[in-house]
Formats: structure tokens, C-alpha cells, sequence
């Protein structure tokens, strides 16, 4: 970048740049909008970067990130702590969350089984589930892990791990999408509904 | 099955191209790089969404176009089936800023406007292509075999295809996995799932090989007695590699397993015999960190009265061979797609004699529609010359077009 720059705007557009989904085009616009900010917003925007990394921890329990341990979800009582369901990611939690539909507790694995991405059984917290399902008296294990074949590696890891157990576990089912027009779904996706099919 | 239209953007030394395909062979002559073969290339791309020259898909993109702000290449046609309307085919290659990870090309495939995925592709055209580096599939090294067997199955088996992405994934991970054992930082019992989906996407595989190789057999033989003069035996013999040869003589010891090649098997029984060899080897896959059987080590060995044609065949014997092989090949396709598929010869015509040229004219005569390149007209007969449509190619563009006149 030119000497024109100032050593400080350079360094924020490098470090927006280095953003996921954020180029160089972006990551500037970013920075020139927040140099003309009230210092309010930025100060606020600081604040909330450092809070991110200083308040956040995983939970002692599923491991999801929370600010207080164990999180909101593991510390409420009303809900299920007899249905585990299994995610690869935080954002997963979310997901099933949006759903309204489960009372359950979750447990975040941080990954999915991937060889070459160096990523094996003992990088997630797979010793963690098979601890927590021995301790806590969960009858359900729901495996949602994601329909890929990472996802279905893990799945097929975490189901030889926690037979020993004696818990039950369950995979999500997979299928048509809602709304969706049969003659456009592709093929193999077709055809795990047609095995998934069920009786109405 | 035909090409009604064709319609090239920056691709190879094409800057544009826009025309009309008529039915019945089609001669592009011209000097030497001038683009008979990119023409080629094109629909063969748009078939199979991969070139038969590069591995590239970057060489693929005019260089001219290198200088834009986006560098692009856009392959269209639309294709009359007997059986179908009329379909639009449609390939854009963008190449895209990634940012850290450099230059990226986007491959964007659309059937009648509707963005598809490369598997929707298949067999949407179907094409046979008959090049002078054909001599590899005999001469080559295996992998050449394979890719040859890949790139026919793919073009009419969804299934084939599908196996085919999924065991390339599988055998890259168990790879990782085996040498992460080997480094101690894995456990053996990982291995399960990528054995299943190794053994159950591999018999697929093996599977539909040995069909392929039984029935183009029975064609290749009858057209290859009638090239020789019914003096030699054309064998196409398989040997998937996941089955143990007896002292590394490459001849197949069968009574080891109790599988019987002459048999069509089918993917469940072979899933099994691949599991049991995978068990058996595991512990040396381990301590080479690789995965030692499987149909990634396949091959095709082709015979003539017994001799192996890689090791002891004239050159003569081998052009002989993939000559009957191709022809084979040309024919499956119609029976399995029950229609002529489009057949593109490059350059191939003027290495034949005359008897044998004349024989291969005769023997695709009913295609719909043959495109052919020569540098030299004349050595067709003049009553092919007046059945064909001919255009000259001169720096990526078509200069002068002749009607067939019959």
C-alpha cells in the first residue's frame, strides 16, 4: 500500500482482509467508514472484540461457546438432559434451535472426522460425549453431525464409541428439502429420501 | 444424435465463433494450428465436461482474453436427440480472484438456462472421439486404461459417475488416514468407515468395468477379425486390482477367491471379496502409509492369440487394435444409448491405408454426424468429399463453407 496511507488505516484494512468473505475492496470500504464513525461506534466495536475473545469459554458440558459455564442451555433445568443431539459446529446449535421443536441438551464436537485435514477422533470431543453419556444418564444420542461424508465418518465413529454404552443413537433423517420440487432434487438425494420413505 | 449449434467465447484460439452444424460428416481442413482440433475439443468438453488434451481447464481460456479484468470461456450448442426436443448445453469458465489461496476458475454448467452440477451433465451428449494418441491405450501407462474406462462408463452410467467421485474422496482420506497411523497419530479402528465406503464404491466400479470390457469384447473381436483378415484373436483381458496375481506374472490366479471373471459379478459379491483382500493387506498399507488394492491399480491388458499387445505388438498389430477397440466402443455407446452418439476423428483418417480408411467410413455411416479433421482433403475418396460438408479453419475462425452436394 502507498506511504499516502497512514501506518494505522493500513493495518485495519490487512486485518479485515484477512476475514473470511471479506477482500481488499471491502475490508477499505470498512475501514474509511469507520475512520469517519462518531468514536462511540468504534469504541463500542473494540469493546465487543476484545469482550469476544476475553468472555467467551466453552461450556464444561457440551461445549458450545458461552460467556458463563455451564451455558444457558446445559443450565436449564426444563430442558431434557436425557436427548444429547451431536453438531460438528456452534452455529449448528443455532440451527436446531431455530426449530423451536427440541428440548433437549446438545453437545458441540468442534469438527468432523477428516484425515486429510489432520483432523482425527481425538481432536474432537468425542471422549468428552462417551464420558458425559456414562455419567449423565442420557437415553438419546441424535447425531447431526452434517450429510457429507466427513459428517458420516464422524457419525459412524461416534455410533462404534458409544455402543459399549448402551445408549440409544439416532441420525438425522435425510431427504427432500420443504418446498421443494421433486423433479429438480438430484438423484442421490432422491434415493436416500425413497430409503427413508416412511409410513403416513 | 446431433449438434444443431455451436457457439464458442474465448476458448482456445476461437474469439468467437457462431455456427450451424448441418447432419452427415463435416471435414474441417486447414493448415496446422489453425483450430480443427479446438472444434473438437469443444464438444468433446461439453460432453464430458473435461478436455482430451489438457488437464488444465485454464489452457482452455483464449490468452487473448488473459488481458480482461475477467478472463472467461463460454461453450454453448444445442443438441437434437431422435428420442428428445431440442436441448441447450452451456459451459462458462470464469476464472475468479480467491484472494490468499490465487487465482481460481468457476466451471458454471447449464441445461436450458438452469445451472446444473457436472453429473447432470451425462448423457445430455454423448460422444466418441478418435484421436492418433489412442495408440497410448495400449502403448501407455495403465492410469491411461483407467481414465479410458472412466471417461466411457461416465459418459452413460450416473451411477458409474457417482461411484467413481465418491471413491476418489474415499481413497484420498483413507490415504491421510493410513499415514497418520503410521505416524502413530491414528488408530487402526478409524479404518472402518473408510474401508466400507472404499470397498462398497469400488465394487461399483469393478463392477461396471468388467461389463463394459465383456461386451465391447464380443464387438471388438468381430471387428478386429474383420480388419486382420480373421487371422488373429482379439482378447480384452481385465484385472482388477484388487485381486491377487499369481507370482507378479500379471495373469490372474481366480481359483484364489473363487471368482470367476467370465462371469458377469455383480457389485455386492465383489464388495465382498475386496473387503476380505483390504482386511488381509491392511498391516502392509499401513507401513507404506498408501492404500495397496483396489481398482486405483486396475488394468487392462489387451491380447491378440494369447500375446500381450503392450509387450509384443507391432506397431501395425497395436493401430489394428485400437482401431477394432474405438469402433467397439462407437457401437456400445449406440446400443446402450440407443442412438448414434457424435463421433469426432481427428486426424486419424490419414494415418490408415485405404482399405482400412474405407472400412472405418463405411463402419460409421449411420452416425448422425461426424466431424473430422485432415490437413489434406484428398485423401478422401470423391465420393465421401461430395457426401461432406467442408469448411476451412484459418486462425480460429471459419473461412469458407462447402455444402455437401448430394
Amino acid at each position: 500500500m502507498s506511504k499516502a496511507v497512514p501506518q494505522s488505516v493500513t493495518q485495519l484494512i490487512e486485518a479485515f482482509s484477512r476475514l473470511p468473505g471479506v477482500g481488499p475492496k471491502t475490508a477499505s470500504r470498512l475501514t474509511y467508514y469507520l475512520l469517519r464513525a462518531p468514536d462511540e461506534m468504534t469504541q463500542t466495536l473494540a469493546a465487543a472484540l476484545v469482550d469476544l475473545k476475553t468472555k467467551t469459554r466453552y461450556c464444561s458440558v457440551c461445549f458450545n461457546i458461552t460467556e458463563d459455564d455451564p451455558c444457558p442451555i446445559c443450565a436449564d433445568s426444563g430442558r431434557d438432559a436425557t436427548q444429547v443431539v451431536v453438531v460438528e459446529e456452534p452455529l449448528d446449535v443455532l440451527a436446531v434451535e431455530r426449530t423451536g421443536a427440541y428440548q433437549g441438551r446438545y453437545h458441540v464436537l468442534h469438527g468432523a472426522i477428516s484425515p486429510v485435514e489432520g483432523i482425527g477422533p481425538e481432536d474432537l470431543k468425542i471422549r468428552e460425549l462417551v464420558e458425559r453419556v456414562q455419567k449423565e444418564g442420557v437415553l438419546e444420542v441424535i447425531v447431526a453431525t452434517n450429510p457429507g461424508m466427513e459428517g458420516d465418518a464422524t457419525a459412524m465413529y461416534l455410533q462404534r464409541q458409544l455402543a459399549p454404552t448402551g445408549v440409544k443413537t439416532t441420525r438425522l433423517a435425510r431427504g427432500l428439502p420443504t418446498g421443494g420440487d421433486l423433479e429438480y432434487v438430484d438423484s442421490i438425494t432422491l434415493l436416500r429420501a425413497l430409503q427413508g420413505r416412511h409410513e403416513i | 444424435m446431433r449438434i444443431e449449434h455451436l457457439s464458442l467465447q474465448n476458448f482456445r484460439n476461437y474469439a468467437r465463433l457462431e455456427i450451424s452444424l448441418p447432419e452427415g460428416p463435416i471435414l474441417l481442413h486447414g493448415a496446422n494450428a489453425q483450430g480443427k482440433t479446438s472444434l473438437l475439443e469443444a464438444i468433446y468438453y461439453l460432453a464430458t465436461s473435461r478436455s482430451p488434451y489438457t488437464t488444465s481447464d485454464r489452457q482452455l481460456i483464449n490468452w487473448n482474453a488473459d488481458q480482461d479484468l475477467l478472463p472467461f470461456a463460454k461453450i454453448g450448442a444445442e443438441v437434437v436427440t431422435t428420442s428428445r426436443a431440442l436441448n441447450r448445453i452451456e459451459i462458462t469458465l470464469t476464472e475468479a480472484n480467491g484472494g490468499l489461496n490465487g487465482a481460481r476458475l468457476n466451471k458454471e454448467i447449464r441445461v436450458n438456462g438452469v445451472s446444473r452440477r457436472v453429473m447432470d451433465l451425462i448423457g445430455q451428449i454423448n460422444v466418441v472421439m478418435f484421436l492418433p494418441q489412442d495408440m497410448a491405450l495400449i502403448e501407455g501407462a495403465p492410469a491411461e486404461r483407467r481414465r479410458y474406462m472412466n471417461v466411457t462408463l461416465c459418459q452413460t452410467d450416473a451411477e458409474y459417475c457417482q461411484a467413481l467421485a465418491t471413491f476418489d474422496k474415499v481413497l484420498t482420506q483413507r490415504n491421510a488416514l493410513l499415514r497418520r497411523i503410521a505416524d502413530s497419530d491414528g488408530s487402526p479402528d478409524e479404518l472402518a468407515f473408510w474401508d466400507d465406503q472404499l470397498t462398497e464404491s469400488g465394487a461399483v466400479l469393478v463392477a461396471g468395468r468388467q461389463r463394459l470390457l465383456r461386451e465391447l469384447e464380443v464387438k471388438a473381436r468381430q471387428i478386429h477379425r474383420d480388419l486382420s483378415g480373421n487371422e488373429e484373436d482379439l482378447e480384452l483381458c481385465y484385472q482388477p486390482g484388487f485381486m491377487p496375481t499369481a507370482n507378479n506374472t500379471g495373469q490372474l490366479s481366480f481359483d484364489v477367491l473363487g471368482l470367476d471373471l467370465n462371469r458377469q459379478l455383480d457389485a455386492g459379491a465383489i464388495a465382498g471379496q475386496f473387503r476380505e483382500r483390504l482386511g488381509e493387506t491392511v498391516g502392509e498399507e499401513i507401513a507404506r502409509g498408501m492404500t495397496l488394492i483396489g481398482p486405483q491399480r486396475d488394468e487392462l491388458r489387451l491380447l491378440f492369440n494369447g500375446h500381450d499387445l503392450g509387450l509384443y505388438g507391432s506397431r501395425g498389430q497395436t493401430r489394428t487394435a485400437v482401431m477394432a477397440l474405438k469402433l467397439a466402443e462407437l457401437e456400445w455407446m449406440r446400443d446402450v444409448v440407443g442412438e448414434w452418439p457424435i463421433l469426432l476423428l481427428d486426424e486419424v483418417i490419414a494415418e490408415l491405408d485405404a482399405a482400412r480408411r474405407a472400412y472405418l467410413l463405411d463402419r460409421i455411416d449411420g452416425a448422425n454426424q461426424v466431424l473430422l479433421t485432415t490437413t489434406e482433403p484428398e485423401i478422401f475418396t470423391a465420393e465421401f468429399l461430395q457426401r461432406a460438408t467442408r469448411w476451412e479453419v484459418r486462425q480460429g475462425q471459419i473461412v469458407t463453407v462447402s455444402p455437401a452436394s448430394s
